[in-house]
Formats: C-alpha cells, structure tokens, sequence
C-alpha cells in the first residue's frame, strides 16, 4: 500500500486501518491534506471496509465533520463499511453537538470496531 | 630560445617542481635549491645561463643571493630574474639595489617568464662597470643608496613597466565584469521593484475584494428598522476574521409571522462565506420563486414553508461532498407573533435557549444532521409556545465552545447563567452581557471562531 504524509494505513483482517498522524487537526492546509489522502484510501478498491482510528487526535476543528461526512458518503456509494474508533470525550462532543454520533458507527477502541466487521 | 642551464632558488617545493616543469617542458635543464645559499653553491659549481630566485626564503632571501651574484665577477653577468610579488615600490628599490636584472610578478604566465628569459639572453650585459655610479633614492621616507649599470636599469624598469601593463590589463578585464555586474544587478533591482509594485497593488486589490466581500455579507444581517409590535430584538455578530460563516437575520414573513435563523458554515475565511452568502440567498424573506421561505401560492397570495421544509430543501441544494466539504448547521425558527407559537428545525445546531420571565432558562436539543451530510433526510419539527415575557436565543457555536487560554470551554451553564442573570436588564443589554462574557474568557487571545447572537422577547398576544 503506498505511503501517506498524514496518515498511517494498514490492512487488518481485509480492513483499511487508517491511524490520523496529527494530534491537531485545525487548519485548511491539514485538511486539504487529509481530504487527498483519505480519497485515495476510499477509492482504492471496490466495497472497502475502513476503519478511522482517532487515538492520536487531541483537538479537531468542527470543518473536520465535513470531511468525514465526505468519506461516509463515498464509502455507502462504494457499498463499502465505514467505522470510527478511539475518540477522546472532547473530540466526541463535536460530533455529539451536530447529532454526527448518531450517523457515523463509533466505538470505544479498535478492538470493538474490528469485531464489528467480522 | 636555445636549450640552456638555469638554477631555480624556490623554498617552496611546489612552487619549485611547478616552475621546474615548465622549464624543462620548454626543453631546458634545471637545477634546483631551496634557499639562496646552497643556490650560491650550485652557481659557484657551475656558471649557469639564467638565474631566477624567489625573494621570501630561510637562510639566505632572494635580495642577498642576488647581491652576492652580482658581485662575483664571474657570475656578474648571468642574468637574474626576482620572482616577486611587488606589493611594495620599495621592493623595486630593493631589487635594484641588488643587481636584479629582471622582475616576474607571482602569480605569473609561464609563457611570459619563458619571454622575459628569451629578452635577457638576447641582451648581453655588460662587463664594465664603467656607467655604474651611486645614486641616493628616497622612497616611503627611507634613503636607498643604488649602485646600478644603465643597462640593468633599462632592465628592470622595461620589466617594470610590462608587468604594470600586463596587470592593467588584467585589471581591465576585471573592470568590464564588474560593470556588467553591475548593470545586470540594477536589472535584477529594477525587476524587483516592479513586482514589489505588483505585489503591493494586487495586495491592495485583495483587501478591496475582501472588503466588498464582508460589505455583501453584512447585507444578510437584519435590517436596523425591524420593528414588531410585542416583539423585542437583539443581535450581535462578530466575525473572527473579516469574513465569516456564521450569519444571522430575522425579519416578518407575513403580517403575523414572523422568521428567524443562525446558519454556521464550517470553517471561516472566503470559501465558507462565499457559501454563507450563497445559502443567504436562498434564504430571503422577499417573495419570490427562488426563496425557500416564502413562495407565490400562484392565486395573488403567498405560501410559507415550514421550517422542516426548508432545511430539507436546503440539504438538497448543498450536499457537502459538492462543496469540498463544507457544510452548515442551522436553526431555523418561525413565531406567529399573536399566539407565541413557535416551530422551529435544527441541522445539527446548537440548542435554542428559552429563559422565562423568572429567569429559568432551558435548552433545547434536537436531532437533526447538519445540512449536507445525508441527502433525502427527513428534518423533525418541533415547537413550543412562549409565555409573555419569555425570551429565546439562537446562537452560533462559537458562544459556547469559546476556549479559554487553558483550553477550556465556555459552556453551557456559564451562558445559561449570563441569559438568567440578564433579566434584571433589557433585551438588547442581555446579549451585549453574553457577548462580552464570552470575549472576556477569551482574552488574551479573543474568540478563535465567529460569534452570533439572535434575541427575541415576546410581550404576550394582542
């Protein structure tokens, strides 16, 4: 699998785990990066299973959902599964604020998320 | 130039070996020494055709080898050259003063010493002494006193005099690079301050742009002359750069209704409210076929959309991926001014804040997704009647997510308790107090995020 800047991606069990490098995710450069690199995940086969696995991020701007709505769309257009895992109580009242929670599948840790796929 | 002897006295080796190639390559033999001494030796050994010695050396310098040639009448008339860097005019006087015949300035031409050689040969010299007479020179306040032949003289001065030409020459050439340098760094200065220029005028032309810019999204915010009887309003807005994605506007809908929203576009600066003011558009409260709040009903009069309706019809005009990500929530409102009913809709907004006439304040949280995120997703309405005196506030996220300089949120409860506290004071004085709480936790650093504040008091029906 090629090498992302922003991003380290691994296949586990024919699941994409995509582990965010950044501890910040606040500025329009970063994601413009992210956007880029996160396409080329999704895309890079058809029904992709990924899991996003936030355990480094510690701040993350709200422009970031728009993102992640972004890949939520393109995986169901894929016919792929998208999970979440490892989100910090702060970073999780972003998505709790914008009802996002309720939208995308979110869990504890990857171990929960991996079972999901199974 | 016929193949002859010479001794070389050079205490650098290098220099020595460098200079003994080029001789012997000119099919010359050489004898090599170190230092003007054992140079006197191999003279004294054998009388060689040409003698060529450095000045700086251990032992014996060049000045006192060449001295002590000079006044051996058998080697008197072998011609010397000086290796010299002539940085001093004293070092002519010196030279002279010794017998030199010739002066070579270091660096040199191997074509040219090879030359100067080929002109000493050919110029015997002479063997009396007969023209030589002592001359007192002053130079640099010293007094020299020379003892030199005609012929010697000539020497030296003609070498003098090639090697100043040789270097003027060289100095020529240097000058003509240094003012093509010259012009050609005024060429790069010149094309500097025209680009500077060019910076500076599109710079200008940018801040004109973005001002125009903020000028058209200053025209989404409410007009000043709103006036509703039994109805009281307030608002602040303040963007965190020039441009904003938050906006805010309430106006009447009809004669009894009357309509009200907060929009937040994700992110800020010029894409986000490019989008803000394309999603203010379509939020117009003129009649028209493009509005989404109020349309012609086709019969002379006008229908409204219901606050449910029109986030649904905005989420199918700006689905996020469409719009590189961008997407915006929004909490939409409309009161009928004569029962205080209110219905309202929240895309993923933050909750609307009612605070009775005794100060308890509420929050209300809906379920709603932002706009852009799902498309063909229903949006629940809900509602509630406003007692008279009640006031509700829409607001921006940007109130209760301000952090702090120890990153800590400003909260839920600390701007319940500013709503709660505010109604000891006026509406407009209430929203002026939660602004500038807000501010005030921010400071040093000032809110990283637009603010908006909406108010409205209802004074109970007619």
């Amino acid at each position: 699998m090629s090498t992302f800047r922003k991003l380290n991606v691994s296949r586990v069990k024919d699941v994409d785990v995509v582990i965010f490098k950044d501890s910040k995710i606040l500025d329009e450069e970063l994601l413009d990066e992210l956007r880029t690199e996160l396409s080329a995940v999704v895309g890079n086969r058809p029904a992709p299973d990924v899991l996003l696995d936030f355990s480094n991020v510690e701040f993350m701007s709200s422009a970031m959902l728009g993102l992640l709505g972004v890949v939520h769309r393109k995986m169901k257009k894929a016919d792929g599964r998208l999970k979440m895992c490892s989100i910090r109580p702060e970073i999780f009242t972003v998505f709790k604020l914008t009802n996002l929670d309720k939208l995308f599948s979110i869990y504890g840790d990857a171990g929960d998320a991996m079972k999901a796929f199974e | 130039m016929n193949a002859v002897d010479i001794v070389v006295a050079e205490d650098s080796r290098i220099q020595a070996r460098m200079l003994e190639k080029v001789l012997v390559d000119a099919g010359h033999s050489v004898r090599l020494a170190e230092h003007g001494g054992k140079a006197l030796e191999l003279v004294r050994e054998r009388r060689p055709d040409v003698i060529i010695s450095d000045i700086e050396m251990p032992e014996m310098d060049g000045y006192s080898f060449c001295k002590a040639v000079k006044s051996d009448p058998e080697l008197r008339t072998v011609p010397l050259i000086l290796l010299s860097t002539l940085s001093d005019p004293v070092d002519i006087i010196r030279g002279l003063d010794a017998g030199a015949d010739n002066y070579v300035t270091k660096p040199y031409d191997p074509g040219y010493l090879l030359a100067r050689m080929g002109d000493l040969l050919a110029t015997p010299i002479e063997t009396d002494t007969a023209g030589e007479a002592t001359l007192d020179v002053t130079l640099a306040g010293q007094t020299f006193q020379v003892k030199a032949g005609r012929q010697q003289v000539l020497n030296l001065l003609v070498s003098t005099f090639e090697n100043a030409v040789t270097k003027n020459k060289e100095l020529v050439v240097v000058n003509r690079d240094l003012s093509l340098a010259r012009d050609e760094l005024q060429r790069s200065n010149q094309e500097l301050t025209a680009l500077n220029e060019r910076i500076s005028r599109i710079n200008k032309q940018m801040t004109r742009d973005l001002e125009a810019a903020a000028r058209v999204q200053q025209s989404l915010l409410p007009d000043e002359e709103v006036t509703v009887p039994q109805v009281d309003l307030a608002w602040r807005y303040v963007p965190c750069q020039s441009l904003a994605g938050d906006f805010l506007n309430v106006f009447q809908l009809d004669a009894e209704h009357l309509g009200l929203y907060v929009v937040d576009v994700s992110g800020h600066g010029v894409p986000s409210s490019l989008m803000a003011v394309t999603v203010g558009r379509f939020l117009s409260p003129k009649v028209s076929d493009s509005s989404l709040l109020v349309r012609p009903d086709g019969n002379g009069g006008i229908k409204l959309a219901t606050p449910s309706e029109v986030a649904f019809q905005l989420n199918g005009l700006f689905q996020a991926d469409e719009f590189s990500g961008l997407y915006f929530t929004m909490l939409y409102g409309v009161l009928h001014v004569p029962s205080g009913r209110l219905r309202y809709v929240s895309a993923g907004h933050t909750p609307l804040a009612q605070v009775a006439a005794d100060g308890t304040a509420t929050l209300h949280e809906m379920s709603g997704f932002p706009v852009g995120f799902v498309p063909e997703v229903e949006f629940d309405e809900e509602s509630l009647t406003l007692s008279p005196g009640d006031r509700i506030y829409l607001y921006s996220d940007g109130v209760p997510e301000a952090m702090n300089a120890e990153r800590e949120q400003f909260g839920d409860e600390a701007m319940k308790a500013v709503l709660s506290q505010g109604r000891r004071d006026g509406l407009d004085g209430t929203v002026a107090s939660l602004l500038s709480a807000v501010e005030t936790w921010c400071v040093p650093n000032g809110p990283l995020d637009d603010v908006s504040i909406l108010g409205l008091e209802w004074g109970g029906g007619n």
